[in-house]
């Protein structure tokens, strides 16, 4: 069981919420989703290979068999999934100190969320929060959302350049490859060895 | 749209563990104990079926209190979380998964409440249909790529890398033919494995300690 392969980590997270909240929360997500230029920061930060929300209403755990017993409970149910990549610690100062606004109007409607400011009460919500991940897979360990962002520049471009390589006069072809250096140059890292974890 | 971010589609199912107190092993511990022998790498059950990007497997046992005023509850079952990041939507994902690894899915799930098993496939989907919980907001950082595009790009950036190193300087000409050789050597590359280690390039930096 680990929370981690390669250079990904799967942070799990659960938080109560009153029901009447959860609609107030839900119009939030809709309007995050539609308004593109609000997850502009998120994309910025550029750690985050796939994230995910789900609201869980307290009466809305599947119940499969007549033999199960029901759940009766108080709260709806806030679930969060990470995909990222960096430490847990880099991981909650950056979102900290770049996505403050946008964690509180998320979590705000969970019970004692502290806030994302300051820190240190933050990062001790989440840990308590948080849970374990028993089976954690990834198609791509060793390559960061930065990694899969820059080899589809460079797979992009090379296209591009492979389209009117055979057709060109050497001379054309020398300006082609200078012009696709310049876009691919900054994209050309090796991705290099996830950390150890033990 | 829930569960699905451009051509990414995340999946997250929340399927009731079986309770049995008579067990000496619990339902739940069975589970993880079969997850632990499970490898993550490119022999996992989800690196030899197509189209999942990144999954996880979690069980659940109980929600969190997270201190006063809030009010402690605990749920009656534990639960097995399966959270997904994949290429095809439920019908196309869990047909692929039942195609190549139903033995693992029979493995993990036949400790959950009301699972029908692999062998009718109409049922499994019904229950996975039961289980889904929709995600109500999902980001993916690239959503307009597949698992195979970003495999193989993956694999471009590494060869296009070491191309562009060992062709520097040369005369235009030459560049050109080696660079046709090397685009066509590219396409016929075998297709990388998903979840399998990439292969290290050989980096020299000249630095004073080499």
């Amino acid at each position: 069981m680990s929370n981690i392969n390669g250079k990904l980590y799967a942070m799990n997270a659960i938080t109560p919420m009153k029901p009447w909240k959860t609609w107030l929360l839900r119009a939030i997500f809709f309007l995050l989703d539609h308004i593109k230029s609000k997850q502009q920061d998120l994309i910025n930060l550029s750690f985050i290979q796939f994230a995910r929300w789900v609201i869980i209403p307290r009466n809305r755990f599947p119940s499969l068999s007549s033999t199960q017993r029901q759940e009766s409970l108080t709260y709806d149910y806030l679930l969060f999934f990470s995909n990222f990549n960096g430490t847990w610690n880099q991981y909650i100062d950056a979102f900290s100190a770049v996505l403050s606004d946008g964690l509180n109007l998320i979590w705000r409607w969970s019970e004692k969320f502290p806030g994302a400011v300051p820190v240190t009460g933050f990062k001790e919500y989440i840990a308590r929060v948080q849970f374990d991940t028993d089976y954690y897979y990834t198609a791509y360990p060793e390559a960061t959302a930065n990694d899969t962002k820059a080899a589809h520049i460079v797979q992009g471009a090379l296209t591009t350049l492979a389209a009117h390589a055979a057709t060109q006069t050497p001379e054309q072809f020398q300006a082609a490859y200078l012009q696709f250096l310049l876009t691919v140059q900054a994209h050309l890292g090796d991705t290099g060895n996830a950390p150890a974890v033990f | 749209m829930p569960n699905q971010n451009g051509r990414v589609f995340g999946l997250t199912f929340l399927c009731p563990i079986l309770d049995d107190e008579t067990l000496q092993i619990s339902h739940d511990l069975q589970i993880r104990n079969y997850l632990a022998t499970l490898p993550t790498d490119e022999r996992s059950p989800f690196a030899l079926a197509p189209g999942t990007h990144v999954a996880r497997l979690v069980v659940m046992d109980d929600v969190i209190y997270v201190g006063m005023p809030a009010h402690e509850e605990h749920v009656k079952s534990k639960y097995l979380i399966f959270e997904t990041n994949t290429d095809a939507d439920l019908p196309g994902y869990l047909r692929a998964l039942v195609d190549v690894v139903p033995q693992h899915i029979d493995a993990v799930w036949s400790h959950c409440t009301g699972y029908p098993g692999t062998a009718d496939f109409d049922k499994l989907l019904a229950y996975m249909k039961a289980c889904q919980i929709p995600t109500t907001f999902f980001f993916a950082a690239v959503n307009d790529k597949s698992l195979p595009q970003t495999l193989l790009a993956l694999q471009a950036k590494r060869a296009v890398a070491e191309f562009v190193v060992e062709h520097q300087g040369m005369p235009s000409a030459q560049l050109q033919r080696e660079f046709l050789d090397f685009y066509q050597s590219l396409q016929s590359l075998p297709y990388p494995a998903p979840g399998g280690k990439l292969p290290r390039r050989v980096i020299k930096t000249g630095g004073h300690n080499e």
